[in-house]
């Protein structure tokens, strides 16, 4: 726990409400600006991916030619996808690892929101003893949590209408942000696999929006914002979305 | 096979998640109303000891027998966390609670275990309205006059309310919004209220009608504990870590302390003021005894825990006669003698450990200074002897 605070946490915590003060003691746009500075942080990682999926759009010729000769043959279809993702040097399950990657740095967020909003007497006692002696950190606190009509220390529940969109645009920009870069399936139960992922996955985190403080929401919201942004430039377009399966009726609406 | 390693993929995405709300945040997933904490102070009154307990309790237990006399509410009516330390004024019993009510308790109608509120014993519960604030939690001691009880409230103003009755003594409308939120206890001299906030400001506020009078002072970082008042003078910590001594109707700070660089952490609790010296204890674990006038440090003393590490000081410091008393969070109770002419290396008279963190303010009484840990229990130390003479648990109602 010392090395995860004094390594992550304490780092990320201070240079959020340093720049909570620069910018005029905005704590949300000090969230923004710092899911910028994470996603430059991890832009080698997400590039890598981008590219993978620019990869696999430009695939999918040879991907359509394999399915209709080995269409019948579901498993000999798996594995000359397979042998032909390996030969391109691409992952099929596209934008999930950048996202295991962020992980560290949404729980120091989070933990970074909720001691510096100090929404307690404790928390307000414990950030004490988080601080740099930085003049500037000490003369941000305390910070004010409202931004936007949000209060960025209470739970997207406890805001309201306002907080019910946030999560809807966290689990929409998601969804997007997912539909963009998944590749079609090779056979049916894949694409129930891959349907039912893409769609867990924005539900889940429009959820849990809703049940972490509104700070957090944000950053997931921004970032997922720019991940679209990065991916439409990167892979040229709007990659899968407008995409239909090639297994039945299972319409895709694109943008 | 890959349906696994999707599972698995959403399985390592909740699972930090669902650890981090779970660790205790205000957000945790056990909820605010099953939370344990706050840390109201021990007060002594005629041979009993009132205190909140960490489950939302007032207890009052006679200091000699350790009997209990009553506790309030009982143990199926828990209604809130206490942070502030309970008022004793004749039968009454004044404590303000963090669900945002102050309640004035007669210890007769609770010894008997009467249904609260007993009008005709002179009990009544106040609840402070939440106006457009985010919360109307009260962090701050209640500051008690003649005939009023003054409420520093999270909802950012100061109300006052008549201490027969409960009923508020000011009108609503005319309350200023002091700040985002008050945590910090309003002072009074004379006619006027002195109240400092998080965001900088010192404001002087009419004891009669509640409306900003003409002084208020603005420092660039915000205050992080109440004003003590001596000879004209505010002294008071800030967010920047400097003590600052301000006289009443300056619009410049007469001090500030240290004078180059700030000490090591938040001046968080309000210092006292002996014979012209400043003592105030700092988050950075260190004691410091300051000139009142000229701001020039006479010596500091490092507190230290178990370990060896400074130990943040969290409590004011209280006298008795002219030995002083500060207790760390570790839970040592330091006693200096004021009237040594120390040296170049202090030392204190005693250090006593009691064995348990704290946090809340002391009570001395007679010799003795009562004490309530962090885990939950009362610890009551023989400042003459060096000693704990005696330690015993508040009963939880709920888990830790």
């Amino acid at each position: 726990m010392e090395v995860w605070n004094l390594v992550i946490a304490n780092p990320v915590l201070n240079v959020l409400i340093a720049l909570s003060h620069i910018l005029g003691g905005e704590f949300g746009l000090a969230i923004i600006v710092l899911t910028v500075v994470v996603r430059l942080i991890t832009w080698p990682l997400n590039k890598r991916q981008l590219n993978s999926t620019k990869a696999m759009q430009e695939m999918q010729p040879k991907i359509q030619e394999l399915q209709k000769k080995y269409g019948k043959n579901q498993q000999k279809l798996q594995q000359e996808m397979m042998k032909l993702y390996k030969e391109a040097g691409v992952n099929p399950l596209g934008c999930l690892w950048p996202m295991l990657v962020q992980f560290p740095i949404w729980i120091a967020l989070y933990q970074a929101i909720m001691n510096a909003l100090a929404t307690t007497p404790e928390n307000l006692l414990n950030l004490a003893q988080r601080l740099y002696s930085w003049g500037i950190v000490n003369q941000a606190i305390p910070l004010s949590s409202q931004f936007l009509g949000l209060d960025l220390g209470q739970t997207a529940s406890a805001n309201g209408s306002l907080g019910l969109l946030l999560a809807i645009i966290v689990g929409g920009t998601m969804w997007i942000q997912q539909k963009m870069s998944q590749a079609p399936a090779v056979d049916p139960r894949q694409e129930s696999t891959s349907r039912m992922m893409t769609l867990m996955m924005p539900i889940m985190f429009g959820f849990l929006t809703f049940t972490f403080a509104a700070g957090l929401g944000l950053y997931w919201a921004v970032s997922n914002m720019i991940g679209i942004i990065a991916q439409y430039f990167i892979t040229g377009g709007w990659g899968y979305l407008k995409l239909r399966s090639p297994f039945g009726p299972t319409p895709v609406k694109g943008k | 096979m890959k349906q696994a390693r999707v599972s698995l993929l959403i399985a390592i995405a909740v699972l930090p998640l669902v650890l981090v709300s779970c660790s205790g945040t205000p957000f945790s997933c056990s909820g605010a109303a099953q939370r344990t904490g706050g840390w109201s102070g021990p007060v002594f009154h005629d041979g009993i000891i009132y205190v909140g307990s960490k489950d939302g309790r007032v207890i009052a237990i006679n200091a000699s027998s350790r009997e209990e006399k009553w506790q309030w509410p009982d143990t199926t009516g828990i209604r809130g966390l206490i942070y502030t330390t309970p008022i004793v004024d004749g039968d009454s019993v004044y404590v303000g609670t963090y669900s945002g009510k102050v309640l004035a308790l007669n210890t007769s109608a609770r010894s008997q275990d009467l249904p609260f509120p007993q009008n005709k014993y002179g009990e009544w519960e106040w609840d402070c309205p939440i106006e457009n604030a985010k919360n109307n939690a009260i962090v701050a001691d209640l500051l008690v006059s003649e005939v009023t009880i003054y409420v520093a409230s999270s909802n950012g103003r100061v109300y006052a309310l008549d201490k027969g009755s409960g009923d508020e003594n000011w009108k609503r409308e005319d309350l200023p919004v002091l700040a985002e939120k008050l945590w910090t206890s309003p002072v009074i001299q004379g006619n006027t209220l002195y109240v400092s906030t998080f965001d900088g400001h010192i404001y002087s506020l009419s004891s009669e009608t509640g409306q900003s009078l003409n002084w208020s002072f603005q420092s660039e970082a915000g205050f992080t504990s109440s004003p003590l008042i001596y000879e004209g003078t505010l002294f008071l910590g800030s967010f920047d870590r400097y003590l600052y001594a301000i006289e009443m109707g300056s619009n410049v700070s007469m001090w500030k302390f240290p004078e180059e660089k700030p000490s090591g952490n938040w001046f968080w609790a309000s210092p006292l003021v002996n014979e012209g010296i400043v003592y105030a204890g700092s988050l950075d674990g260190k004691l410091y005894a300051i000139n009142a006038t000229t701001a020039k440090e006479i010596w500091s003393y490092t507190t230290k825990d178990q370990a060896g590490k400074p130990s943040p000081i969290i409590s004011s410091p209280v006298l008795i006669d002219n030995l002083l008393i500060v207790v760390n969070e570790s839970g040592t109770v330091y006693v200096f003698d004021v009237s040594t002419e120390f040296g170049d290396e202090v030392v204190p008279l005693k250090a006593i450990p009691i064995g348990a963190s704290v946090r809340s303010s002391l009570c001395a009484q007679d010799g003795l200074v009562y004490i309530r840990g962090e885990d939950n229990s009362i610890y009551v130390v023989d400042i003459g002897r060096g000693e704990i003479v005696e330690g015993w648990p508040l009963s939880l109602t709920t888990e830790q």
